[in-house]
């Protein structure tokens, strides 16, 4: 080119028979980010993702608050996980100044993270259902996903964005007869979650549309550092609840669920089977958690850690959630790095739409257990 | 807790025979077979259950990082985190290793630290804090490496497409995660 | 709203009353006079008793009940009455609003929802209503670059061409609007109308979603209107007609969908494609291309297409009972018309009232329309039940089923029905 472009334009050279197609954060079949798409008739050529649309600096901020204020702040990228998101940052702020969480706090968390664990997959697979235009599978786990909702109303005050958990334990203790309450609404969202298999997971068009779709090899799996569901779908047993067992967790009995194939029906379903795995995980929960005890460690006001680092990691519903902590004796933490797994499994995207149907792309890509919003923090 | 500190030295002093009575064995063994191999090219960080630390100089980074790849059997990077030090005029970015592949490795989480020297005056596409991009090595570094790229403004040579990923496109200013670069109001 | 009244003037109150006598007088004339010209000149007088009937006879007719169902019953044979309420537009639009009604109240219990509730004191009964009152009150929007006349047209020929397909559906033995001999023929020949008026109405709209999905809409009606047509060829070798009353009298002892059941599935899967219903709802999907060829419409033009759509899925659904499952037949269970109010006439206390004329409707007649009725319905909920049960199916998928699949199965079909016409099992001359 010879003439001068003004500064911030850039040319591309676009083949004839290739289209340039924005699925865009306006689209009603993306989430909150972009792709860059581009097709060469029913085709995709190549995929560019462009996140960025709900980033709010989270870590940057967290820099100018205390290790106390970063909890209601902390939680913002997922608001209806949030128990998991903070997970990792207490377990690492437990470590950095020392503190012992007592026993009944251990196994509150466990509970509270498991119901979150609910409300997270169920509002995922609510989506898929939309963009695979199945009405009733975006109504019903929308409307199991209240029980779970309610559940964790009664215990942290808050249907979304709880800040229950605090370094030194949780913030409150449970509410009179909350086991009982609890125990009831889970064995009811068992028993319509085993129907979601018969409707869901059975229906013909369903299989057809994402078997065989989106295939990512255990091979690739491992290269592209994927986690979560995608990576337990594609055949890699690795689950933190179990190779890394924090709080309680080795003393509950967790079973992981690995699917062979690596498609997107794969993809979808190891959620549900995870799902109906927190149901037995709250239950072990709810009976071995001791029956009286505090749950708060009292802290000095302003706690300062020492000159430390620490990376602790936590499995959410979308993958390994890691917070890496650097403290250089101040109230305010020197850097908090939130290592989330919709960040992690973004290199999936361009990896798998290559060469995929047009058709496809909505199935494939939902499959991937994205969060636009934790991706961007 | 200070007494990383403490065991930093002391790890220098005696490679091999002594252990103090809190460093865990495995990681010890894994610690020593990198100290073995590169000698004083590496710094041992800190030896604690799970994890290890390694500071690399940044000319060193990629042996050191095939190294891990092929003898220790980690196989993917977990995240790239890159801390800004103005003090020391430097910019510290730590990749933390895991493995899927070898079972003994399920907790380790190794983390693999450079420092580059840092410029007052960004220039983003012209940055002179320049790094070795890990991209061959361990793949996964991809995307993580283009967010710290636009946050910290370090170039990463050898990566395909340093490119603004979480940031607008039209942002002129410092990379947020600097130091100098303050939130109004705070 | 709250009007403020003004204070009472006894000019402008005389002023509105003459307003109101000149409007009125205005239309009697201009409307009203021509109108009862053209009764007299073109309709047709019945012949009551061999009295030929004039507007003055039919007003004292009022005035004598014994005369007033004769009267009626003159008028239900009438082809008006037949076009406009019986067979024809009004019962079929009845049918389509409790279709539609049925759909989101059973879509909702489908979907642990309640469905339309607040409208009418029953379970929002009134919602229909509401909704259609609120489309009339709407603006209807044209864009500025829309091929106006084509834009205009298209959802009245859409209803125009659902209402000739209802016309050719027979509800019981002699109630039929249009009569032909070939009458499958004129079927097929109006179910190809339907892709013409789509892709019409979604150029003219000259906007990107309505195109995408006029195309969509294409291709999915002409890939399927082959094994539509070839799946009914079963039923026309083993009947030897075309014509859809005598295919309803040919299935007195037996119903065509125990012999021909490939041939039902088939016929009942392209019916669901035909009828963009989910599964095959590509040319409206919702998430992907806002509504499809239908974005550009608004207001009524919007309440016209529904109903047209409405009034195609009674149409199949009765087609589809006409040709599989008998039409009309059925045991007799309506109670024959009580023999002494024929001869004797109605008591009431002391007093016999004689009505000549009864029984308005013969028995055969009411009979058959329940039948009828009845089975429509139950196949309305076999086409209404998909879609809350299952996802959208992807444009390549529908193509290979509607041009592989399907094909094959109805030829598979047609060489059933062949066999068994040459083994003398069926057809004229069999054993059954």
């Amino acid at each position: 080119m010879t003439t001068q472009l003004p500064p911030g334009i850039q040319l591309e050279k676009v083949d004839e028979r290739i289209m340039t197609l924005n699925v865009g954060p306006q689209h009603p079949g993306s989430g909150h980010m972009r792709l860059i798409i581009r097709v060469d008739g029913d085709r995709i050529v190549s995929c560019d993702p462009d996140p960025g649309y709900v980033h709010r600096g989270e870590e940057k901020m967290a820099e100018y608050r205390n290790y106390i204020t970063n909890i209601p702040h902390l939680e913002r990228p997922v608001i209806h996980d949030s128990c998991n998101i903070l997970y990792p940052y207490c377990l690492g702020v437990e470590e950095l100044l020392g503190l012992q969480v007592p026993e009944r706090a251990k196994y509150v968390r466990v509970i509270a993270s498991e119901l979150n664990r609910f409300t997270y997959t169920l509002y995922w697979l609510a989506i898929y259902g939309i963009f695979l235009g199945h009405s009733t599978m975006f109504m019903w786990p929308a409307g199991d996903r209240e029980f779970a909702i309610d559940l964790l109303e009664k215990l942290t005050g808050a249907r979304v964005t709880h800040a229950y958990f605090v370094p030194g334990g949780v913030r409150n203790d449970l509410p009179a007869n909350f086991e009982d309450v609890c125990l009831r609404q889970v064995n009811y969202l068992e028993k319509r979650l085993k129907t979601y298999g018969d409707i869901f997971y059975d229906n013909p068009i369903l299989i057809s549309r994402t078997e065989k779709t989106g295939v990512l090899s255990r091979q690739d799996a491992i290269r592209l550092g994927t986690t979560g569901t995608v990576l337990r779908a594609s055949g890699v047993d690795y689950d933190l609840r179990v190779k890394e067992p924090y709080d309680v967790y080795d003393e509950l009995d967790v079973h992981t669920n690995v699917l062979k194939n690596g498609d997107s029906y794969d993809r979808s379903k190891t959620p549900w089977l995870d799902m109906l795995e927190s149901c037995n995980i709250i239950r072990q929960a709810l009976e071995k958690m001791p029956k009286s005890g505090s749950v708060r460690v009292k802290l000095k006001p302003n706690p300062k850690g020492g000159n430390d680092e620490v990376y602790k990691r936590v499995e959410s519903g979308r993958g390994a959630l890691g917070a890496y902590i650097v403290s250089r004796s101040k109230p305010e933490p020197y850097r908090v790095k939130l290592s989330v797994g919709s960040f992690r499994n973004l290199i999936c995207m361009p990896h798998l739409l290559k060469g995929e149907k047009l058709g496809n792309m909505p199935a494939v890509y939902w499959s991937l257990n994205y969060w636009p919003v934790e991706a961007d923090r | 807790m200070s007494d990383s500190e403490n065991s930093e030295q002391e790890i220098q002093a005696q490679p091999v025979e002594e252990k103090q009575p809190d460093l865990p064995k495995f990681e010890k063994d894994q610690s020593d077979k990198i100290t073995t191999k590169f000698g004083s090219k590496t710094e041992i960080a800190f030896v604690k259950p799970n994890r290890i630390k390694i500071n690399v100089k940044k000319e060193d980074i990629l042996d050191v990082a095939t190294f891990i790849r092929d003898e220790l059997n980690y196989d993917h990077a977990e995240s790239v985190t890159g801390v800004d030090f103005p003090a020391d005029k430097e910019i510290e970015v730590v990749y933390h290793l895991g493995s899927y592949t070898d079972p003994q490795l399920d907790k380790q989480v190794l983390s693999l630290a450079t420092r580059a020297t840092r410029e007052d005056d960004p220039n983003p596409g012209k940055d002179s804090t320049r790094l070795p991009s890990l991209r061959d090595i361990f793949y996964s570094v991809e995307f993580h490496e283009r967010e710290c790229f636009e946050m910290l403004g370090v170039f990463f040579d050898g990566h395909p497409d340093n490119r603004r990923l979480l940031l607008p496109e039209d942002w002129a200013d410092l990379p947020p995660l600097r130091k100098d670069f303050a939130i109004k109001g705070r | 709203m709250s009007v403020i009244a003004p204070k009472f003037r006894l000019g402008y109150f005389l002023k509105s009353l003459t307003d109101n006598i000149f409007w009125i007088i205005i239309l009697l004339t201009l409307v009203g006079i021509p109108a009862i010209q053209i009764v007299l000149f073109y309709v047709d007088l019945p012949v009551l008793d061999g009295v030929l009937l004039t507007p003055f006879l039919a007003f004292t007719m009022l005035f004598h009940p014994e005369l007033a169902v004769p009267l009626v019953k003159s008028l239900l044979y009438t082809d008006f009455f037949r076009i406009a309420a019986f067979p024809g537009f009004g019962f079929a639009a009845l049918l389509a609003a409790g279709t539609i009604f049925i759909e989101r109240k059973l879509l909702a219990k489908l979907q642990l929802r309640v469905g339309p509730f607040y409208c009418g004191k029953v379970e929002g009964i009134l919602q229909l209503m509401g909704d259609g009152l609120k489309l009339i009150s709407k603006e209807i929007i044209i864009p500025a670059k829309a091929d106006k006349p084509i834009f205009w047209a298209a959802p009245i020929l859409f209803v125009a061409t659902a209402a000739a397909f209802v016309s050719l559906i027979p509800v019981a033995p002699g109630w039929v609007v249009a009569d032909i001999d070939v009458g499958l023929l004129a079927v097929f020949a109006i179910i190809g109308f339907f892709p013409i008026i789509t892709i019409l109405s979604a150029w003219s709209a000259n906007s990107k979603f309505p195109f995408i999905g006029g195309i969509r809409a294409l291709h999915q009606m002409v890939s399927f209107e082959i094994p539509l047509i070839l799946s009914l060829l079963g039923v026309v070798i083993l009947t030897g007609t075309l014509n859809l009353s005598e295919i309803v009298e040919s299935q007195t002892h037996y119903w065509f969908i125990a012999f021909l059941p490939i041939g039902a599935i088939v016929f009942f899967i392209s019916m669901l494609a035909e009828l963009e219903r989910i599964p095959f709802d590509l040319p409206e999907a919702e998430s992907e291309i806002v509504a499809g060829w239908l974005t550009e419409f608004s207001g009524m033009m919007y309440g016209l297409v529904q109903l047209g759509s409405y009034l195609k899925l009674y149409a199949f659904a009765a087609l589809f009972v006409v040709l599989f499952l008998g039409g009309w037949q059925g045991p007799m269970v309506w109670p024959p018309f009580p023999e002494e109010i024929i001869t004797e006439g109605i008591e009431a206390g002391p007093i016999t009232i004689q009505v000549p004329g009864l029984p308005v409707t013969t028995q055969e007649m009411l009979n058959g329309t329940m039948w009828f009725t009845l089975k429509t319905i139950a196949v309305i909920f076999f086409i209404l039940i998909p879609r809350g049960v299952f996802p959208r199916i992807r444009i390549d998928m529908l193509l290979s089923i509607g041009w592989n699949k399907l094909i094959a199965l109805a030829f598979v079909n047609i060489f059933i029905a062949l066999g068994l016409l040459y083994a003398g099992v069926l057809g004229p001359g069999g054993i059954l």
